[in-house]
């Protein structure tokens, strides 16, 4: 089956830095693959590039079958990839369903109804995606007024209104609370098992990692360390020495 | 007190008086009392009224401050005044008013969309010192065009004006503006513009079209003020480099949209009209401190009142919980204007414009 993204070869500099350097990475359609690597090593970098967010220097990207290298991020948008930001980016003067109904599939947005408002099944759509992540109480709330927690669900929610192939998670439960984020889990693997959605995620916390992922990539100095099963990952001895330093504790937080 | 002032019995208020100050308007000039002077005081006001929405378009909805708005006054302006005088050794044959006005507004809107093109992708201060500098530029650019522009000569309009007519039409195109912004607000084209102000980055990765989004509101905006500027030229008889180019226009706007709302529909014209008449007011009692007065007084809003007097009546400003007694649970108590809440200009201020009648105009 090919790859829903495939990344090849991914080169990316600031100046004389070489923040991304010749990366790898595929998701198939289905998968959940994690993305790993101490700070500075390139992770978001590498999601800026797969969003088009950020030019690449060097490489190639195929979305969907597409090459979206030189795309314009709405097109990518378009193409069904969704992402999450690690600086969190919701609307926080807009309320919850505001949100929601702002996100929902532009690609559909033509010149005929480019000037209409949310239509009903819009707002159905975001009142069950808003259900589903359990913010249905909050629903009228300025989304500024939410906790952390909270935001990072409304954004999972505000990429989700376009019914993306997959999704871009960047730090997705720095923040929030532990009993949030095994809820937080629980929705995604439900996103995951019942709707086939991928998703590639940027994460810190290992276990979150280790339960939801079938296959972790790991950066470090912008460069592929390694790639495998978690179990085998987290005994890759190279790993262990520039994740969690030598001595086996984790070195650094987001 | 409670009960006293709801939302919508404040809705119905403001409703009201708008009404009343549009009837008001409209039978002013069939009134004996009235003179041609007075008429076109209130041209100028609407005009400056009308430039404050089309400012607030770029500025207040999708966050991008123009500090050289008022160059697609003078664009339409000139082209209008080259259209019709004798005066410009090019087109020296005369056209009639309306397709003068027309193609104005059209070379302002083309202009503003190739511009745009290229300053809209510049953000925060950069974009405002590009569009100042074109501003600039435009305007030397028509002091040394003297073929075409006369030259900081300045050219004349044959005058033929009837004072109360165009009183009624700028008042008409005023309201109109003012359903369309409200209307424009409830689209969803309405919602990207807010999207991009709000974050940019994200409302491209959520798949919005921000460049085009930017261009067309930034060209539509220049059509609108180029027609003020069209209406303007002949209206006022005579252009010259430095009245038609007049920063002031660029500085009220802004200036009337903060102290309206900015970001809000009805702010710009509540806050222009304010404005408009504190200068009238200032003028007559403190000739010589009108300008400090007024700059004094501006700077004290800004920082007191970051979302300007629409902001007061929002149900989280601070003044409405004391009047009402109650509070709300709101991240806006004990409101501080810190940069960002001056950036943020409440959305809630919208909502609740969005329920009020268009026609809640001017006090």
């Amino acid at each position: 089956m090919a790859p829903i993204l495939e990344a090849k070869g991914i080169v990316r500099r600031f100046g004389g830095l070489v923040a991304v350097n010749d990366v790898d990475i595929h998701v198939n359609p289905g998968e959940m693959v994690g993305l790993i690597g101490p700070n500075g090593s390139g992770k978001t970098t590498l999601f800026d590039c797969l969003s088009r967010v950020q030019d690449i220097n060097e490489g190639q990207i195929v979305l969907n079958g597409h090459d979206i290298t030189n795309c314009a991020p709405h097109e990518v948008a378009h193409r069904g990839l969704a992402r999450t930001f690690q600086i969190l980016r919701v609307y926080q003067d807009l309320t919850v369903i505001e949100n929601m109904e702002l996100s929902i599939q532009w690609g559909e947005v033509t010149t005929r109804n480019l000037f209409r408002r949310p239509d009903k099944a819009t707002t159905q759509k975001a009142d069950r995606l808003i259900d589903f992540l359990l913010l249905g109480r909050l629903r009228d709330q300025r989304a500024g007024n939410l906790s952390g927690g909270q935001r990072r669900l409304l954004e999972l929610g505000m990429a989700l209104m376009s019914d993306p192939s997959i999704v871009l998670l960047d730090e997705a439960m720095s923040g929030v609370n532990p009993s949030l984020v095994e809820e937080i889990k629980s929705r995604i693997q439900i996103l995951n098992r019942d709707l086939g959605v991928s998703f590639l995620l940027v994460e810190h916390d290992i276990r979150f990692v280790q339960d939801l992922c079938s296959r972790v990539v790991v950066l470090n100095f912008g460069a592929k360390l390694a790639e495998g099963q978690p179990s085998a990952i987290m005994e890759n001895a190279a790993v262990i020495e520039a994740y969690f330093g030598a001595d086996g504790t984790e070195s650094d937080e987001a | 007190m409670k009960n006293l002032l709801t939302r919508s019995t404040l809705n119905r208020v403001a409703g009201v008086t708008g009404a009343i100050v549009v009837v008001y308007l409209f039978v002013l000039p069939l009134r004996e009392s009235t003179t041609n002077s007075t008429l076109f005081t209130l041209t100028l006001m609407l005009t400056s009224v009308a430039l404050s929405i089309n400012w607030n378009l770029t500025g207040g909805f999708t966050g991008y401050v123009d500090f050289g708005h008022a160059v697609w006054f003078g664009i339409g302006a000139y082209v209008t005044a080259i259209l019709m005088s004798e005066q410009s050794s090019l087109l020296p044959q005369q056209w009639p008013l309306v397709p003068s006005i027309i193609i104005g507004a059209l070379v302002a809107a083309l202009v503003a969309n190739l511009v745009g093109r290229m300053t809209l992708r510049l953000s925060g201060p950069y974009f405002s010192i590009a569009m100042l500098g074109f501003f600039v530029f435009m305007r030397e650019v028509v002091r040394v065009s003297r073929p075409l522009t006369n030259g900081g000569v300045g050219l004349t309009i044959e005058p033929t004006i009837n004072r109360p007519l165009w009183f009624y039409v700028q008042l008409v195109l005023v309201l109109v503006l003012i359903a369309f912004s409200w209307w424009l607000r409830s689209t969803r084209f309405g919602a990207s513009l807010i999207a991009i102000r709000e974050d940019e980055t994200g409302a491209e990765m959520r798949g919005i079209n921000t460049v085009r989004t930017k261009v067309t509101i930034f060209s539509f905006s220049a059509f609108s003020t180029g027609v003020f500027g069209g209406m303007w030229a002949y209206q006022n008889t005579f252009v010259d480099p430095d009245i038609a180019f007049w920063e002031i226009r660029t500085i009220d706007a802004i200036m009337g949209t903060m102290l309206g709302g900015l970001g809000t529909v009805i702010g710009p014209v509540l806050g222009m009209t304010v404005l408009f008449w504190l200068r009238e007011i200032l003028w007559e009692n403190f000739l010589d401190f009108h300008l400090i007065v007024q700059g004094f007084m501006l700077g004290a809003i800004v920082l007191y009142l970051p979302k300007g007097i629409v902001g007061l009546f929002a149900d989280d400003s601070p003044l409405m919980q004391r009047i009402r007694g109650s509070k709300q649970t709101s991240a806006f108590d004990g409101m501080s204007s810190t940069l960002d809440d001056i950036n943020q200009a409440s959305e809630a201020v919208n909502s609740v414009e969005a329920g009020e009648s268009n026609e809640d105009v001017t006090i």
